[in-house]
């Protein structure tokens, strides 16, 4: 890349302005097209700008990829102002390009993504690991080693293929390029892209060809991990996503695992496996939670198959209730999987939290079927039936082993535990799986049910398990097949026959979750307690009486289902403050910022107006700008043929403002030194007279009898040259104009005012632009002067910026007609600037003259105003 | 635009659905469009009759998008190079521009905000070689 600086210079430098007046002429158009490239990319930078600056203020859920993309189009928008000023003024600005590739390169460095974390092993063995790897191995794999290696609990054999295999697979067909490319062109907010998107990029990875060098790496590793249990195994695959389960992202349910998987699928199953890492549960909820998908990376762990009699989760605490310390345990017959994912409420007991722990409840449910390793390979249910359908899955004993190891695990990582146990057919007990518990988010736990509202309806439906506490009201939708979810509406009700955690992408949208089955140990409880989501799960068949549409009140707290919408249990929606608040692709985008958006160069008649000393790309935005229409009006007044000189304005008398046509700007061709009125086609330029002429001023002070003309003539008056001081104002007075385009620069009074605007057939291009500022009067009376001028800008649909005495007012992306009428409206104000000096003297005439203004403005828009003649 | 003379534009794509279905949108609005599926074929149509503006994909397998816009600039410097690229990447849209591209554009873009692109990358060409006739008409000996 070195020396393209040099090249650049040379490429602008290659056409010097021709002294001949035909080629002068062709150069000017040429020099016209580099302005307007300039205008439209200053446009794009602003309102990139914009939207980064209201994605940073919440409002908006965004990843990696709309970050990196918003980046690129600004660095390219005032790249190409710079380059175009440079066009305009060959080597004049000579810090202009250095500087702002040196704020590029801030920003570049900000958004570079992030270092590959160290360790190139493709594998590494259960016996190798402990936390200090999870850069490597994902936590919940480093987790296991943790407990294998240093508490010595008793965890299958079994080994983690790595981060470094994921980044190796996505490098080998490009893959990871490919992906990206992908993310960037959808909108992942919208749940149907979400959907083909994510099976697209699963598709991919499980296609892609593995690399020679892992799928060896996989052999040996299963032949040493055969070799530890004792012959040929079936193993389970699970998902270890690198930066999962740390406390700040749960990441519940979001990936596969994979169970009694024979050795000869070893490899496929692992990059299917690898592939959930674009579920679309995974996908929205890094979204939802901000997370930087080029630090997460897929490590996949690979474990001798637990065939357990029974097995479950254990919570070293109330989930729902992080106040209670007593130790909660979900079982049930056969592989927990029925109980991590929400498929049974399971037998459950509560055990103290004292040394031996105590069993304080034990309840036993009638369990209907059992999850179990089939022979050939995979899993299967069976039907419960006679004895052990009602007997409890774990006898006290074993409640009490299960929870020991729970508050060891909670001692030892020093926070509560979410601990995923078997039994294997030997009666050991095997711990699988073990992270920190997130309990519910306090929003929406206030017990709502505790206040006993007198008015209550009588509930549709009662008792179910509280999966996540709070309430909310919303209409019923229910979600059994993908299309459905597409259909969602904001604010329903999310209604299941069964929590599976695929409808996590729904969470965060929902007003509150029921299921007629699941408990709340199941992966889409957690995550609806991580969203602070309210959720009622349980529900049994009745839940199906819930119909479609019809409006209704959860109280997952109070366990009731209401009609309608009641009073005190509705405020449950979907905003959900503070989600995103501190997430790293927020910070991230905070950085940023900070090299993007402050203002330095403020006044372009300081000494320090110089590129050397912009801070931000907002500020070479504003500098060449600046300097591009300086430029443009210099050459039109240095280069005097007579076609293309500036031509002063004659309106009854000559004017004190300067006509510069950048392109048919003029009705036909104009000789001589004066321009009129008629020969005007710059429609901007017409319609900023109309605003100006259109209603006289009635004073104070009133107007003299001198007529139209001379005020006109008074307000552009140099208040300088009354002094005998001559100063660079003298020529600051002008219009550049085309067709569809004007560039006012001039002094009002006392006020320096520009207007900027594109009225053409391009909406999307199409901008008024209005500055104002300075002004004789004292502090308070420029403040106040301000914000008069400003509130009637922004009632008029005007986005604006104020600081101090200075005003800048926008609007955009409007048809030609609305951009005309807005800058009517300015027209009018630059007129009566001056006069707003004497009405903002007197306090009182303040709302009389805003009443009249507005009245005067409505019946401009209307057009009612006869321009004065 | 007049419809006699229509804007010619070589679409430059690897991804062959997304080439045929932009090039058939751009032919609706009234360009004259010609397709390559790479950056070698790209070279080579050029080489062809005329062409007035290039879109160019940035990545593709067989010549990479940035080495085809420097040869483009090299051989036919009015030729005016549109980059259109699925990737977000700052370094190298910033190179692409240094060489010479009219603008860097980052998929999806709407169509008639390409247009506009094209259009006004058109216009810049008709007014450079407008310059050049001038310039070669006003030369001693001319």
């Amino acid at each position: 890349m070195a020396g393209w600086w040099q090249k650049l210079r040379r490429l602008v430098r290659e056409d010097e302005p021709p002294a001949d007046e035909a080629g002068l002429s062709e150069e000017f158009k040429a020099r016209y097209l580099s302005f307007r490239k300039l205008l439209a990319a200053n446009n794009k930078a602003l309102e990139l700008m914009a939207e980064m600056e209201a994605a940073a203020g919440g409002g908006r859920v965004f990843g990696m990829s709309f970050l990196r993309a918003r980046a690129t189009a600004l660095g390219v928008s005032v790249f190409t102002m710079a380059s175009q000023l440079e066009r305009l003024a060959p080597g004049k600005y000579p810090g202009l390009l250095p500087r702002l590739k040196q704020i590029q390169n801030r920003l570049e460095d900000i958004l570079a993504p992030a270092e590959a974390p160290d360790g190139d092993d493709l594998v590494l063995p259960l016996a190798g690991l402990d936390q200090r790897r999870a850069d490597e191995a994902g936590a919940k794999m480093a987790n296991l080693g943790e407990m294998r290696n240093r508490l010595g609990l008793r965890v299958p054999p079994g080994f983690v293929i790595t981060a470094a295999a994921w980044r190796l697979l996505l490098e080998s067909s490009r893959l990871g390029e490919e992906i990206w490319r992908l993310q960037q062109a959808a909108d992942m907010e919208n749940a149907a892209e979400l959907f083909t998107l994510s099976s697209r990029l699963r598709q991919l990875i499980v296609q892609a060809p593995l690399p020679p060098a892992l799928e060896e790496a996989l052999e040996r590793a299963y032949a040493s991990l055969a070799q530890e249990a004792g012959g040929p195994v079936r193993v389970s695959l699970r998902s270890s996503a690198i930066g999962e389960d740390s406390a700040e992202a749960s990441f519940a349910g979001q990936y596969a695992t994979q169970l009694n998987v024979a050795p000869e699928f070893l490899a496929s199953t692992y990059q299917e496996v690898a592939a959930s890492f674009f579920n679309p549960q995974a996908m929205h909820y890094r979204l939802m939670r901000g997370l930087r998908d080029d630090q997460l990376a897929m490590a996949v762990g690979c474990l001798a198959m637990v065939g357990g009699v029974s097995g479950g989760v254990a919570y070293s605490v109330n989930p729902l209730d992080p106040a209670d310390r007593s130790v909660h345990l979900t079982a049930a017959w056969g592989l927990p999987r029925m109980v991590v994912d929400g498929e049974a409420a399971g037998d459950r007991f509560v055990l103290s939290r004292e040394e031996p722990p105590g069993v304080l409840v034990r309840v036993v449910e009638d369990k209907q079927s059992e999850l179990v390793c089939r022979a050939e390979e995979g899993v299967c249910r069976l039907e419960l039936t006679g004895e052990r359908a009602g007997q409890p899955c774990l006898s006290d004993e074993q409640a009490v082993e299960v929870a020991r190891a729970a508050l060891e695990l909670e001692a030892h990582y020093g926070a509560p535990q979410d601990v995923e146990w078997a039994y294997d057919q030997q009666g050991r007990l095997v711990l699988l799986q073990c992270r920190p518990l997130r309990p519910a988010e306090s929003g929406h736990a206030a017990p709502a049910s505790a206040t006993p509202g007198g008015s209550r309806p009588e509930p549709l439906l009662g008792g179910g398990v509280t999966a996540s506490p709070g309430s909310g009201a919303g209409p019923v939708h229910w979600v059994a097949k993908d299309a459905d979810a597409l259909t969602f509406p904001p604010g329903a009700v999310l209604a299941l026959s069964r929590p599976s955690p695929r409808w996590a992408v729904l969470a965060g949208k929902a007003s509150a979750l029921v299921s007629a089955r699941g408990g709340a140990a199941g992966h889409l409880a957690t995550v609806c307690r991580e969203y602070g989501v309210p959720a009622l799960f349980s529900l049994g068949p009745d839940l199906e009486r819930l119909e479609q549409g019809a409006e209704v009140t959860v109280d997952a707290s109070g366990r009731a289902v209401y009609p309608g919408r009641v009073e005190g249990l509705d405020s449950g929606g979907t905003d959900r403050p503070g989600l995103l608040a501190h997430s790293p692709v927020r910070r991230l985008l905070g950085s940023a910022l900070e090299v993007i958006v402050p203002l330095t160069l403020l006044d372009p008649d300081s000494t320090e107006f110089e590129p050397q000393r912009a801070q931000s790309l907002h500020d070479i935005t504003r500098f060449c700008h600046e300097k591009s229409v300086k430029e443009m009006f210099a050459f039109g007044k240095e280069h005097r043929f007579p076609r293309r000189a500036a031509k002063q304005l004659y309106y009854k008398v000559p004017m004190q403002w300067w006509v510069l046509d950048l392109e048919d700007g003029l009705a036909h061709e104009v000789s001589g030194k004066y321009v009129k009125l008629e020969d005007i086609a710059c429609t901007p330029m017409l319609a900023v007279w109309e605003g100006m002429t259109a209603i006289p001023w009635e004073g104070p002070p009133a107007m003299s009898g001198r007529g139209l003309a001379s005020v006109l003539f008074e307000a552009t008056a140099n208040p300088n040259l009354t002094t005998g001081v001559k100063t660079r104002y003298a020529n600051r007075n002008y219009f550049m104009i085309a067709r569809h385009f004007m560039n006012l620069q001039s002094r009002f009074g006392f006020h320096f005012c520009a207007v900027e605007a594109l009225a053409g057939p391009r909406r999307r291009e199409n901008y008024l632009s209005f500055s104002f500022k300075g002004g004789a009067a004292d502090s308070a009376r420029r403040l106040a002067r301000v914000r008069f001028v400003g509130e009637i800008l922004q009632a008029r649909g005007f986005a604006l910026e104020m600081s101090e005495d200075n005003l800048r007012a926008r609007v955009e992306r409007a048809a030609q007609e609305s951009i005309l009428d807005a800058v009517k409206v300015v027209g009018y104000l630059l007129m009566h600037t001056r006069q707003l000096d004497m009405v903002m003297a007197d306090p009182r005439s303040v709302a009389y003259y805003r009443e009249k203004i507005e009245k005067d403005l409505d019946r401009l828009a209307a057009g009612e105003a006869a321009p004065a003649a | 635009m007049p419809d006699e003379n229509p804007i010619s534009v070589l679409l430059v794509d690897d991804e062959e659905a997304f080439r045929e279905a932009l090039a058939r949108r751009l032919a609706r609005k009234g360009l004259s469009v010609v397709t390559a599926p790479g950056g070698v074929p790209a070279l080579e149509r050029l080489s062809g009759p005329p062409v007035d503006v290039v879109v160019l994909d940035v990545k593709m397998p067989d010549l990479d998008g940035l080495s085809v816009l420097a040869q483009i600039k090299q051989a036919w410097p009015l030729t005016e190079v549109i980059m259109l690229s699925g990737h977000a990447d700052l370094p190298t849209s910033i190179t692409g521009l240094e060489n010479g591209a009219f603008d860097y554009m980052l998929k999806p873009t709407p169509l008639d905000e390409l247009l506009d692109k094209i259009r006004d990358a058109w216009e810049k060409k008709a007014v450079a070689e407008k310059k050049i006739a001038a310039l070669r008409a006003s030369a001693p000996g001319a």
